[in-house]
């Protein structure tokens, strides 16, 4: 019964504000400056606050010229590439440096310089070291994504109490077989919670590293180029679609939450 | 722990050795420059250094000096660009995002925590505009606003609201429940409720929550500075210049380690800030 209701208002919150913006965007219509000044020069025919029907018709555009498509696949294909690479590696790190405590104290002066240098200032030097293209942009990705994750794994392991571990070895379990069984499903948890938001990182970093080397057809390529000419309905659906990208992720990175916790037999 | 502490030491020092054996190893100080390279630049960037001659052929490759100048480090002194004046610009904009962004996503958060009806109109829509990156929006904001100091500081203090979000609703809905229900069967109600029950129950979680907007507004910030921005830390990675000509973005990596080092560090000390601060005020908890 409360699932409906919840739905129900989600229906007319989400409805209300498309429909605001519409009436927002036709009271614009003609009272918003269409001439605007870009720095250097005048651009004309701007629209500040596009229509639904201007939107459409860009997105249709967008949609059959395949341009939309094309910058998708690009950009997915950086973000998950980074992804893996990032996580497989920070993941293992983390593992490593909670188990084995020794290797903690000497990791931890460079995690904790990797974890406070914002991720994208490593974006010149990657470039300088691995020049434009797609290896700086995917390494970035996974360097920020390992950061993340091997926080995530080090807290997990670090999390499990003493006492399974202590219950587990007074009961003969070997080390191999306690960090198989208990460490590693009791960080699962944590593991995932970093994974979910190394995903919503991943997207901020890849569309900033597309901005400023925009070039290839990506999403930060279709922002930068709208922003040049500035072509506010591209603009507005490039954003759009990153948005929506960044949800389909974000549901995957909740899905695997789920099923890696199952066994806990509660909802993550 | 002074065992710890060594190994720490034992670390770091490795660290810098091994880096310095490596760049001496590839010996392409363009590439990888050595350490007293990237001490030079540090010690120009902060105004130390011998002045540069300028350069009198731009563009021209420069044989190597025996102390460090280099294209971009020319470039940022002769704009006036110094790594005190870069970091006091860019830690002001990272405040300027907190002491704004803060409370409105914990305004929100609250809201939605405290009200399942707000929450249940609220939160989708707060799942839309979480989902867009903060600094996409630059160009969109740029056209509205013009180029100006606000489209450096809203996607800062974006960021910050919409990661601020998350940890209220959390501890007001979660944490602060239990304790609602019990105040409220013993006859508190309203501001009472709120400022002696919800706020204090609520406080750990939101606070734990100030370090991740911490560092969100440290990348926030640093990124919209190298995407459009004359002057903080994030034009200084990026080598100065008119933003739209960092398409061809050709970087000192020395200025950038240099750099890098420095946000880490300032970006470590506002994390200690952020924690003891949140220590401080959650004392009660312990």
């Amino acid at each position: 019964m409360m699932g409906a209701v919840r739905v129900r208002r989600a229906i007319v919150a989400l409805v209300a504000v498309a429909v605001l913006y519409g009436i927002a965007a036709q009271i614009g219509r003609g009272r918003l400056p269409d001439r605007i000044w870009m720095g250097a020069h005048y651009v004309d025919n701007v629209k500040l606050l596009p229509t639904w029907q201007q939107l459409a018709e860009e997105g249709a555009y967008l949609v059959e010229s395949e341009i939309l498509l094309d910058s998708v696949v690009v950009s997915t294909r950086r973000v998950a590439i980074g992804l893996v690479l990032g996580s497989v590696a920070g993941i293992l790190l983390g593992l490593l440096t909670g188990w084995a405590s020794r290797i903690e104290s000497l990791a931890d002066p460079w995690v904790t310089f990797f974890r406070f240098a914002p991720a994208l200032a490593l974006l010149p030097l990657y470039v300088v070291w691995f020049g434009y293209g797609e290896t700086s942009k995917v390494l970035l990705i996974a360097t920020n994504v390992a950061v993340i994750t091997l926080l995530g794994a080090h807290q997990g392991v670090r999390g499990v109490p003493r006492v399974y571990l202590d219950a587990a070895a007074s009961l003969g379990a070997g080390r191999w077989l306690r960090f198989r069984k208990i460490v590693l499903p009791a960080a699962f948890p944590s593991i995932f919670g970093s994974v979910r938001i190394a995903v919503g990182l991943a997207w901020v970093t890849i569309v900033v590293a597309e901005l400023i080397d925009a070039r290839m057809p990506s999403l930060g390529y279709l922002l930068a180029l709208s922003g040049t000419y500035p072509r506010v309905p591209t603009m507005l659906i490039a954003l759009a679609t990153v948005g929506a990208l960044v949800l389909v992720f974000d549901l995957l990175a909740l899905l695997l939450h789920a099923r890696a916790t199952r066994w806990m037999g509660r909802t993550a | 722990m002074a065992r710890r502490s060594l190994l720490w030491i034992v670390s770091l020092a490795a660290l810098i050795f091994a880096y310095m054996l490596v760049a001496r190893a590839i010996s392409r100080p363009d590439i990888v420059p050595p350490a007293e390279d990237i001490a030079g630049a540090f010690a120009a960037l902060v105004g130390r250094g011998q002045q540069s001659p300028a350069s009198d052929m731009p563009g021209m490759d420069m044989p190597a000096h025996h102390h460090h100048s280099s294209d971009q480090v020319d470039t940022l002194l002769q704009e006036g660009v110094t790594l005190q004046a870069s970091l006091a610009v860019t830690t002001a904009r990272v405040l300027f995002g907190l002491i704004v962004g803060l409370p409105l996503g914990m305004l929100m958060g609250l809201l939605m925590g405290w009200s399942r009806r707000a929450d249940d109109y609220l939160h989708p829509i707060y799942v839309l505009v979480r989902s867009v990156p903060p600094l996409s929006l630059i160009t969109y904001i740029m056209l509205w606003l013009g180029h100006s100091e606000a489209h450096r500081l809203i996607p800062i203090v974006y960021a910050v609201a919409v990661t601020a979000v998350i940890p209220t609703y959390h501890g007001v809905r979660d944490v602060a429940g239990k304790y609602v229900v019990a105040a409220r069967s013993l006859g508190a109600r309203g501001r009472l409720l709120l400022a002696k029950v919800v706020l204090p129950a609520a406080a750990p979680a939101m606070l734990g929550g100030l370090r991740y907007s911490v560092a969100i507004a440290w990348m926030t910030a640093v990124g919209a500075e190298m995407l459009m921005a004359e002057n903080g830390m994030g034009n200084l990675l990026v080598g100065g210049g008119m933003w739209s000509s960092r398409l061809q973005m050709r970087s000192d990596p020395a200025v950038i380690i240099v750099g890098i080092l420095v946000l880490a560090g300032a970006g470590w000390a506002m994390d200690l800030a952020a924690r003891a601060w949140s220590a401080r005020l959650t004392r009660w908890a312990r």
